[in-house]
This record gives C-alpha cells, sequence and structure tokens, in this order.
C-alpha cells in the first residue's frame, strides 16, 4: 500500500473498461503474481480497480511507480482450448504494466 | 500382491484433505518466531489477532447478504462500495480487529448472481478470502487441489461439492489474485417470503458465500468435508 511520505509517482491508465487486452507473457524473474494460465490469453478490461505498487515491486519493499490495476474478463474457452461450456468466464486482476493493446 | 491392492491402483480416487503438518504451517511458525524474537510483535499481539481471527466467523457476511435482501437501497450501496456499505453493519475494513492492525485490503467486490450468472471465488496464489465478513478461509479452499482445478475445472469442482450448474447458466470464476476481495452475494431462495433478517441470515453460510452452494429454506448449515488420517504422520523422535 502507497505510504504517506511515499515518492512514488503514477502511471497513466492506459486502458478503460470494454477494451481488449492480451496478458503480456514476460520472464518471471523472483516473484510475480500474475498467473502462468493468463498469459498471452486476450481478454476485456471490466473495471478499473485502484492504483498501487506492482507486486513485482512491493514484494522486495521497493518505492516504484504506482500502477493502475484491473478486472480482466477471459473467456474458458480462450485459456483451456477444449473447455467445453461456451459462455463461462474467469476474472482475474492485473497492473497495466502487465498488459499490452489488442489490435485486429 | 493382494486383490485389493490391484483393485486400489486401478482407480483414480479425487486427492483426499490430508490430516498432516504441512510445509507452510512449518514456515509460519519459524517466520512468527522470528518476528517475535526481533520485536516486529509480542508473543500477546499475536495471541490477540489469532483469537480474533478464529473468532469472527462468517456472520457478518451472513449479515450483509440478508440485509441487501430486504433493503434494495441498502443493496445498492453494497454494490456501488462495498467496504463502505460494511460499516453500517458495524465492519470497518481499515481497522478488522478494532485493535490497530490496519489493512491493506480496502477493496471489497460483492459479486451478485443471477437466475443466468453463478460466481464462484478462489486465490490460485495463496489464501486471499474477505476475512472481515467471512472468518478465515476453510482448509479445502487453501488447499492445491481446490485452488488449481476450480480454475480449469468449475462446474466438476462444484459437482464434487454438491452444486450442479445448469449448463445454460453461466460459471465466472473470480481469481482474487491482488488486492482486490471478493464475495458472492446468492439469490434469495423460494419460500423465503416473509422472512426477517435473522431468519434470511441463518441461510447464508459461508459456503453460498464462496459460492460452492447456493441458499435454501432450511439449509442452515454446510456439509462437512471428510478429512483423512495421514497415511505416515510424522513420527516421534525415538529415545535412545
Amino acid at each position: 500500500m502507497k505510504d504517506s511520505d511515499s515518492n512514488a509517482s503514477e502511471t497513466h491508465a492506459r486502458f478503460k473498461v470494454g477494451d481488449r487486452v492480451r496478458v503480456k507473457n514476460m520472464p518471471l524473474m523472483f516473484y510475480t503474481r500474475t498467473q502462468n494460465y493468463a498469459r498471452d490469453i486476450e481478454g476485456t478490461i471490466v473495471e478499473l480497480t485502484y492504483k498501487d505498487l506492482v507486486p513485482e515491486d512491493e514484494a522486495f519493499n521497493f518505492d516504484g511507480v504506482l500502477d493502475q490495476y484491473y478486472i480482466i474478463r477471459f473467456r474458458q474457452k480462450d485459456i483451456w482450448e477444449e473447455y467445453p461450456f461456451e459462455n463461462d468466464t474467469l476474472q482475474t486482476e492485473s497492473p497495466d504494466r502487465w498488459l499490452e493493446p489488442v489490435s485486429h | 500382491m493382494t486383490e485389493q491392492h490391484t483393485h486400489t491402483l486401478g482407480m483414480h480416487p479425487p486427492a483426499p484433505q490430508v490430516d498432516e503438518v504441512s510445509d507452510y504451517e512449518i514456515l509460519e511458525i519459524a517466520v512468527r518466531e522470528l518476528a517475535i524474537e526481533h520485536g516486529l510483535f509480542t508473543a500477546e499481539d499475536h495471541r490477540r489477532f489469532t483469537e480474533w481471527a478464529e473468532r469472527i466467523g462468517p456472520t457478518g457476511g451472513s449479515r450483509l447478504i440478508a440485509k441487501a435482501w430486504t433493503d434494495p437501497a441498502f443493496k445498492k450501496r453494497v454494490m456501488d462500495n462495498a467496504t463502505e456499505a460494511c460499516k453500517e453493519i458495524g465492519i470497518d475494513w481499515s481497522e478488522p480487529t478494532g485493535f490497530g492492525t490496519p489493512s491493506d485490503y480496502m477493496n471489497l467486490r460483492v459479486l451478485e448472481n443471477t437466475p443466468k450468472l453463478h460466481h464462484v471465488i478462489v486465490c490460485t496464489l495463496c489464501s486471499c478470502y474477505p476475512r472481515p465478513l467471512l472468518g478465515m478461509s476453510p482448509e479445502w479452499y487453501r488447499s492445491t487441489n481446490y485452488r488449481r482445478r476450480l480454475v480449469r475445472w468449475p462446474r466438476e469442482v462444484l459437482a464434487e461439492l454438491g452444486l450442479i450448474v445448469p449448463p445454460d447458466v453461466e460459471v465466472r470464476v473470480e481469481d482474487s489474485n491482488q488486492k482486490c476481495r471478493f464475495m458472492v452475494m446468492p439469490m434469495r431462495p423460494e419460500g423465503t417470503d416473509n422472512w426477517s433478517e435473522e431468519q434470511l441470515a441463518e441461510i447464508v453460510t459461508r459456503d453460498c458465500m464462496i459460492g460452492v452452494a447456493m441458499p435454501k429454506a432450511g439449509r442452515t448449515e454446510d456439509i462437512r468435508r471428510p478429512v483423512h488420517k495421514a497415511r505416515r504422520p510424522p513420527q516421534p523422535a525415538t529415545v535412545q
């Protein structure tokens, strides 16, 4: 959580509700909260939640940049190819820097 | 090889919950003892916090749901800002214990079930859970079995827990992997029309708010899951 005397700066929220995004597949360095199952998967932003440190910094007490967090909705079929139900969904949260825009 | 043994090898039973001390429990004890030694908190602080954590239980969540079912204006406030609405039932997320343990987790979302949408919560990373409202999570919620299988086979896991979701109802798994906490608002069941908030709260059990059960008139307790005894329990050291 951001301390009141923190020097952390904030990043601009690049996405809005309804935007299509892809979770990046970045190398694992020591600690992350971005699940393997979500990497390289496309989903839709359903909510902008809060700004906070990213877990990769916070886990080591680094006073980093505050990132915008989002709740992202995925179709289960997009995560698991052989998933048998069309309508089922899964939601997770992710900071901005783990996401990239999807352009079609 | 006995016939029974052959038979056992041919089956694929689900992994049981095993009554054993895990590596994480040992790690917790080690970290706790170090923290006390280094003066981060005292043993007395730890005792008070543990007693609080073990005492609260899911009644706060039950009251929140029962009140939302009977009071549409309160329900709207829950949906707009759940942590603020919690204060109306006496739960402050910023000071959940009432004795100075501020919380990092100020982002609660209550997920409303509808006839076409069923929510279920999990934390695939560890054990994130709306503790100020629901108390300590059940052991199965923290098991790797539930955590890794719920995201992949949600309908099968729900069926194992006794809940069959019709195919035309969307199942939405909410993985609380960051700082939002989630709780399910189940649908108010039939046959409860003139019930008081207190009566309604009795049927909103913990499992209904995790999303692995549905409330119904007369169901006031969650089913206990069997716990299997460890096959190789830790042995006491042999005295020489």
